[in-house]
């Protein structure tokens, strides 16, 4: 069963921003990654699901049901965390939590404790007081205290230390073995890579592709970028495999994707004065994913 | 019921305040009565000599000024105004602060209905303004009748001092459309100061005319006190106008808060 099922969803505002035509499905008790640079609709997308925001056309179906017309009865089974979470300031996390809790129709007395103690946090602090950090895990305990079926993550990590989102990815895959589905949305690929079984990746408001992760990971680029002693033919690299190919002088650049042998025996045989590999960042996958021809896909 | 709760106590601080306020300012004005019953005579002498147009402008009625309920009327117009700067504060807070302090998400995310949270936050004003008034009208009730002179209706009394209210549920309510409109409130206070200050000084223009059509631009000029000290009754026009803004407003409101797009911070 689809617990996501996204079809043509649109939705513009003003000029740049917004989404177009987005679809795609997510399955039940699956991780599922969405990624895509800032800006690139990862919100807007969320922000549809949740009903925060209507589309401007297209639909999507949460637990088989519309997600603006049945609403308030989805999200009785949906925890969201944003990328930045504000709360009433001058509240106490415990008296937050019960008022989160009393919108829900179940006693979550417990489940705030479990959580609150494996994330850490002191339950008698005021939001007021609190850092960023753990202002995020009040996000965290939030989100998880009614046991919800799906969980919705914008961007979760920022602001926690390398420890505490080692112990929440811990909690989400815990989550996870019990069956509830996950809809990750990161700008970090290496987030993406240790959690989710299959990923979304969005530019400019639109569907790149939708891969499993371990298909991406097969997809092994580099970076390479060579200064040579004299200058270079224009096309001494333009081999299979290679992407974004430049030349300038003596520095060559470019993104490679293959068997690494080929790129190597091609630059013993020049004379080189230095040498970078790199791990290409996201935005250069996601140039490489553009200019893909739509039939290769 | 649990919204409910949470915004009568975000609000309890603000209507303790202004709660207090009201009742110190009427308790220091009920307690010149008495002193200026006994100089009533000079004192009209001195107002005689004053232009009707200015006399009208400042709610001022020589035939009945000084008996205490008209003596009344003259702090309730500055009591009224008070009063419809709390409302009008409540009610164009109650919804933008949550995109103020950005915990509109936060809410929305709940299984409750866009309806569901107005409602809750309306009424969390109503019942806010409501106390207010019982509060006054209790502590006004004590003055007037520590400072009486002489016998008067409290019928009377009480359907001046509701007047207030009346204004008050006025200004809530263009305060809540206001706030679902408007995308983001920086500073409350002054939206909420400038349009209760130029609604008040349309209605002290349309006094010095004394043209009637003039008096709907103006809430403040709903309730014409020497009408109700003469007549035992409200206007009913003015009632149905006030009533007609309430629920256009209210609705507008309604219609508006649901279907309007929540844009993250």
């Amino acid at each position: 069963m689809n617990v996501i099922e996204i079809k043509n969803l649109t939705k513009t505002y003003g000029k740049a921003r917004g989404i177009t035509d987005i679809s795609f499905h997510v399955e039940q008790g699956e991780i599922f990654g969405f990624i895509g640079p800032n800006g690139a609709g990862k919100s807007t997308t969320i922000r549809t699901l949740l009903s925060l925001i209507y589309p401007t056309s297209g639909s999507a179906t949460i637990f088989g049901k519309d997600c603006i017309q049945f609403a308030p009865e989805i999200k009785k089974e949906i925890g969201y965390l944003p990328s930045e979470v504000f709360y009433y300031d001058n509240m106490k996390v415990k008296d937050l939590l019960k008022y989160s809790a009393s919108f829900y129709k179940k006693d979550c007395s417990k489940r705030i404790k479990e959580l609150a103690e494996i994330m850490d946090l002191d339950l008698n602090k005021k939001i007021d007081d609190l850092s960023l950090g753990n202002k995020k895990k009040v996000g965290i305990v939030q989100g998880m205290l009614h046991e919800p079926k799906l969980i919705i993550l914008d961007e979760p990590t920022s602001g926690l230390d390398p420890l505490m989102q080692q112990k929440f990815f811990e909690l989400l895959e815990e989550e996870n073995k019990k069956g509830v589905t996950i809809l990750f949305s990161s700008h970090i690929l290496s987030e993406v890579q240790r959690l989710c079984n299959r990923v979304a990746i969005i530019k400019e408001g639109k569907i790149v592709t939708v891969e499993k992760i371990s298909t991406l990971q097969e997809n092994n680029y580099k970076k390479f970028k060579i200064e040579t002693k004299t200058k270079l033919d224009k096309n001494y690299f333009n081999i299979k495999g290679v992407n974004n190919l430049e030349v300038n002088d003596q520095i060559t650049s470019f993104i490679f994707k293959g068997n690494i042998n080929d790129v190597m025996k091609k630059i013993a045989e020049i004379e080189i004065a230095n040498l970078w590999i790199e791990e290409p960042d996201l935005e250069e996958i996601f140039m490489h994913y553009y200019e893909k021809e739509p039939d290769k896909r | 019921m649990n919204m409910l709760l949470h915004e009568l106590k975000a609000y309890r601080k603000s209507t303790i305040i202004w709660s207090f306020s009201l009742v110190m300012i009427i308790v220091l004005f009920m307690s010149f009565y008495p002193s200026f019953a006994r100089d009533a005579e000079d004192f009209k002498k001195i107002m005689e000599g004053y232009p009707e147009a200015i006399r009208n402008a400042v709610g001022f009625n020589l035939g009945n000024f000084f008996t205490i309920l008209g003596f009344y009327c003259f702090p309730l117009s500055f009591i009224t105004l008070c009063g419809a700067i709390q409302a009008m504060n409540i009610g164009t807070s109650i919804v933008s602060k949550e995109v103020r302090e950005k915990t509109a998400d936060y809410l929305l995310t709940k299984p409750v209905t866009r309806t569901t949270i107005l409602t809750a936050k309306l009424l969390a004003a109503f019942i806010s303004i409501v106390i207010t008034n019982v509060v006054y009208i209790a502590a006004a009730s004590i003055m007037v009748f520590q400072v009486k002179t002489g016998d008067f209706s409290f019928e009377l009394f009480l359907m001046l001092s509701l007047t207030m209210f009346f204004i008050q549920l006025i200004f809530l309510a263009f305060g809540i459309v206001i706030s679902v409109i408007v995308p983001k409130i920086k500073s409350v206070l002054t939206v909420s100061l400038a349009i209760v200050f130029a609604f008040y000084f349309v209605g002290m223009l349309s006094d010095t005319t004394g043209e009637d059509l003039k008096r709907y631009f103006s809430p403040f000029k709903y309730f014409d006190t020497a009408y109700i000290i003469k007549h035992s009754g409200y206007e009913a026009s003015f009632l149905i106008a006030g009533a007609g803004i309430i629920i256009l407003a209210i609705a507008a409101s309604y219609v508006v808060y649901s279907k309007k797009d929540i844009h993250s911070v």
